[in-house]
């Protein structure tokens, strides 16, 4: 038995397994957004379809689900039923939809389709979506009454991951 | 029912490798030639059941059988027949089953070509392989089982990741990979045979040798395919970028290298056993944690798979074989005794042992490059990545002492030189050296680094160039005529050591290669309305207008260019955008002019009406990357065709033989 190699052998093995193992499960693609638990970004854009201006500062008071999406993406059309589901059944949070990087034909025809439960927002330059840090579509934020970013989900939602990231912003 | 059949194969796959493993490792303890032609027959079934279930998974896809859940997961009925093909390998669970397919193949394949000799050590190899085979069995039949059903079966699929069949080089690049990753568990099983039987004889050696040898050509091919994937598809005109899972593919690379020029010290001197049998285990280690860094989901990177269940199971592995490894190592090394000793540190043989000081420390730098954002989240939970400048940093001066050692080393003579053997031996390459240094300044090179690549990699063409063909040339001195000498003496007798010059030539250029490519690129961003041109690095390019393209997978923007010089039409390059339905960003796919000099690459950055914004970009002698590796690889393959007789005519003065050891 060669006990230096057995020695420093096993040291490397320990190594690479704590750390290996120490990382399972995680997801590297998951950045925390700096702007949890500051004050959302203001906006105001124009809802598709009526034109009308909404301005984020004249939602405080209530939770605020901003949801952001595009027509060419296949997750935004899994979750949609589900934002808008949830939109119905919540009257006291406040839905909002904001699209970048398409076209307001586009977005009607996909409202039409696939129904429509509280305003989409066009952000025609894409700024509002660099100013939230948007990295691709589609991405949630959770904004509490205060005006506060309280979480951000990437990926398509479900209904138990909406809950729980609401409750955040309910409390 | 196809699904229920692919379950029972599997099932009887784990069956028969399992207990396969049992009976080579019992027949090598007992010495039993008869335990041993039972493994035998247990591998050709192993491989057997591997090739039906993958037959079975083929028919699933070729049928669109969607009760098959993982034709229903890749499957689509709108993608040509060589996509549904290909879909094999498209996915975690099928890319698993494949992987068993190749073990198979390599096990029985190896087996039937040892199958009367070194029956010392063959039933511990069979066993080894077979316990792998059991372990891949295992993952097929449990967390990456491809053959669950479907209880109802959908009409149509999505078909596979879009990125398989946006470029040809995507589809032959994994399956190059697989060959190489797999194929190091057969110098692993015959490493792990050699240490159990706690002796590693001359003999043994070629087979040891020939099955690194070959899973080492693959990589090489594989590495090169990946990096021209990249470099053709991604847009940002390079070809590495210390991705976690290049770096993986890389890893193994490195240490099987290694072994390679360990092994032939240990043929000639006798020496190094225990470190080359280390480096063949480190080898096959590294592609187990390759594979578990593209499907644990660790790592972040244009890679990963999906999110799965079988990282912890690969990691289980990991760690079983790497204690098991480490204490059959320390168990049995000093018994791996040295049958000669170095002579003298500055000789061929002391040149092979830097070489290899200086792969393993290049192994452990890329190693601790990648790991190091884990280790940093897992003691302190901050994220954080380590990039280029890192590597550039460690990895160039580190890969041009290994450049001057491919010069020097094979310059120096075996053995003890006097001082006048080594004045005659090393000044005369400085000559080319020189010239390709100063051809290199006049070009306009500046950059220091490259200048001492173009130096080295001077001096090591001339070295290798006078080498590959010493064989011919001693002949034709003893009064050969040219024909018989090629024939005979460089081609037969001296083709591995011919076939191992290759390998130098082609690493020589691809130093070079690299060296210039990334150090004398130009690059430039304009933004062109319609009509209007630029110049830049000798052609004028023109924006011609953009194309919306609708096809069934995809939404594709292009962008024509018309390339000109001196007022002759050259070429219309096309780049473009891909979007892809199922992924949240579009994928660009630039256009690349090449010729033997140079690459012109033009990139789409944004395209906005009637404005595009592009990255132009010369990047010279990167063409000849791609060709050198291929290069390397023929000079492999030559290498690796068996010599008909076992002799060495060249540098005879000091070959070590020892007794022959085949017990039949």
């Amino acid at each position: 038995m060669n006990r230096t190699v057995l020695i420093i052998g096993l040291l490397i093995v320990v190594a690479i397994v704590f750390v290996l193992f120490a990382c399972l499960g995680k997801d590297p693609q998951h950045i925390e957004s700096p702007l949890i638990g500051h004050p959302a970004p203001p906006f105001a854009l124009k809802a598709v379809g009526t034109g009308e201006t909404i301005d984020l500062q004249s939602l405080r008071g209530k939770p605020v689900v901003v949801n952001f999406w595009a027509t060419w993406c296949v997750p935004c059309y899994e979750e949609h039923p589900t934002l808008v589901a949830n939109a119905r059944n919540l009257p006291d949070v406040q839905f909002v939809g904001v699209v970048f990087n398409d076209t307001e034909d586009k977005i009607n025809r996909f409202l039409d389709e696939r129904g429509k439960a509280y305003p989409t927002l066009l952000d025609a330059n894409g700024k509002t979506a660099i100013a939230y840090g948007v990295g691709g579509v589609p991405e949630t934020f959770f904004i509490n009454p205060a005006g506060n970013i309280v979480a951000k989900f990437e990926g398509p939602l479900s209904t138990e991951q909406l809950q729980a990231d609401l409750a955040k912003a309910m409390r | 029912m196809t699904a229920a059949l692919g379950r029972f194969l599997i099932l009887a796959s784990v069956l028969v490798s399992t207990t396969g493993a049992f009976i080579a490792f019992a027949a090598g303890s007992k010495r039993s030639p008869e335990g041993l032609r039972w493994s035998q027959r247990f591998a050709y079934g192993f491989a057997a059941l591997m090739l039906a279930a993958t037959g079975v998974m083929e028919y699933a896809l070729i049928t669109h059988d969607f009760s098959v859940e993982y034709v229903s997961h890749v499957g689509s009925r709108q993608v040509p027949l060589w996509v549904t093909i290909v879909s094999l390998w498209s996915s975690l669970e099928g890319s698993i089953l494949f992987w068993g397919l190749i073990l198979g193949i390599y096990i029985a394949a190896t087996t039937w070509f040892n199958r009367n000799d070194h029956q010392e050590y063959m039933p511990f190899a069979i066993g080894t392989w077979l316990s792998c085979g059991a372990f891949f069995s295992f993952l097929i039949a449990g967390p990456a089982n491809p053959f669950l059903s479907v209880a109802n079966p959908p009409l149509d699929g999505p078909g596979p990741n879009p990125l398989l069949q946006n470029h040809l080089l995507m589809i032959i690049h994994p399956p190059m990979l697989y060959l190489g990753y797999v194929g190091m568990t057969i110098p692993f099983g015959f490493a792990i045979a050699a240490l159990l039987r706690g002796r590693l004889g001359q003999s043994f050696l070629k087979p040891l040798r020939a099955s690194l040898l070959l899973p080492w050509i693959f990589l090489t091919i594989a590495i090169m395919l990946g990096g021209w994937w990249a470099y053709e598809v991604l847009g940002w005109g390079g070809y590495w970028a210390w991705d976690p899972v290049e770096n993986a593919s890389l890893l193994p690379w490195l240490t099987a290298t290694a072994a390679l020029h360990s092994a032939i010290v240990m043929e000639r001197r006798g020496v190094l056993k225990g470190w080359t049998v280390t480096l063949i285990q480190a080898s096959f280690l590294l592609t187990i944690l390759g594979t578990f860094m593209t499907r644990s989901g660790v790592f972040n990177s244009v890679h990963s798979f999906t999110q799965s269940s079988i990282g912890p199971t690969i990691l289980v592995f990991l760690a079983t074989v790497l204690v098991l490894s480490v204490v059959l190592l320390a168990m049995r090394i000093n018994s791996l005794e040295a049958e000669g000793r170095l002579e003298s540190a500055v000789s061929r043989e002391g040149m092979f042992l830097v070489n290899n000081l200086f792969f393993v420390v290049l192994t452990f730098t890329v190693l601790i490059g990648t790991c190091f954002p884990l280790i940093v989240e897992a003691v302190k939970g901050k994220q954080m990545s380590v990039g280029r400048p890192y590597f550039d940093a460690m990895v160039v001066p580190i890969g041009t002492a290994l450049l001057f050692l491919l010069g020097v080393g094979p310059a120096l003579p075996w053995g003890k030189a006097s001082k006048k053997e080594m004045q005659s031996a090393l000044i005369p390459p400085l000559i080319l050296g020189t010239v390709v240094l100063a051809v290199g300044y006049a070009l306009g090179v500046r950059n220091v680094w490259t200048l001492l690549t173009l130096l080295f990699g001077g001096y090591a063409a001339h070295v290798t160039f006078a080498q590959m063909w010493l064989p011919l040339r001693q002949r034709m001195k003893h009064g050969d005529s040219f024909g018989p000498a090629l024939l005979d003496g460089q081609l037969r007798r001296g083709r591995r050591r011919f076939g191992g010059y290759v390998v130098h030539a082609g690493a020589v250029i691809v130093f070079v290669a690299i060296a210039v490519s990334s150090t004398m690129r130009t690059q430039q961003e304009v933004t062109l309305s319609r009509g209007q041109s630029t110049t830049f690095a000798g052609y004028t390019v023109t924006f011609a207008g953009i194309e919306e393209r609708a096809e069934p997978h995809r939404q594709s923007t292009i962008a024509h260019f018309n390339l000109t010089k001196n007022g002759k039409t050259i070429t219309t390059m096309e780049p473009r955008m891909n979007q892809y339905a199922a992924m949240r960003e579009p994928i660009g796919t630039p256009a690349v002019y090449s010729t033997i000099t140079r690459d012109y690459y033009i990139s789409i950055m944004n395209l906005q009406g009637d404005q595009a914004g592009v990255l132009l970009i010369n990047l010279p002698m990167v063409g000849w990357i791609w060709g050198a590796v291929l290069l390397m690889g023929l000079g492999g393959l030559i290498a690796l065709i068996p010599m008909r007789r076992r002799t060495y005519v060249v540098v005879p003065e000091s070959v070590v033989t020892a007794p022959d050891e085949v017990i039949a």
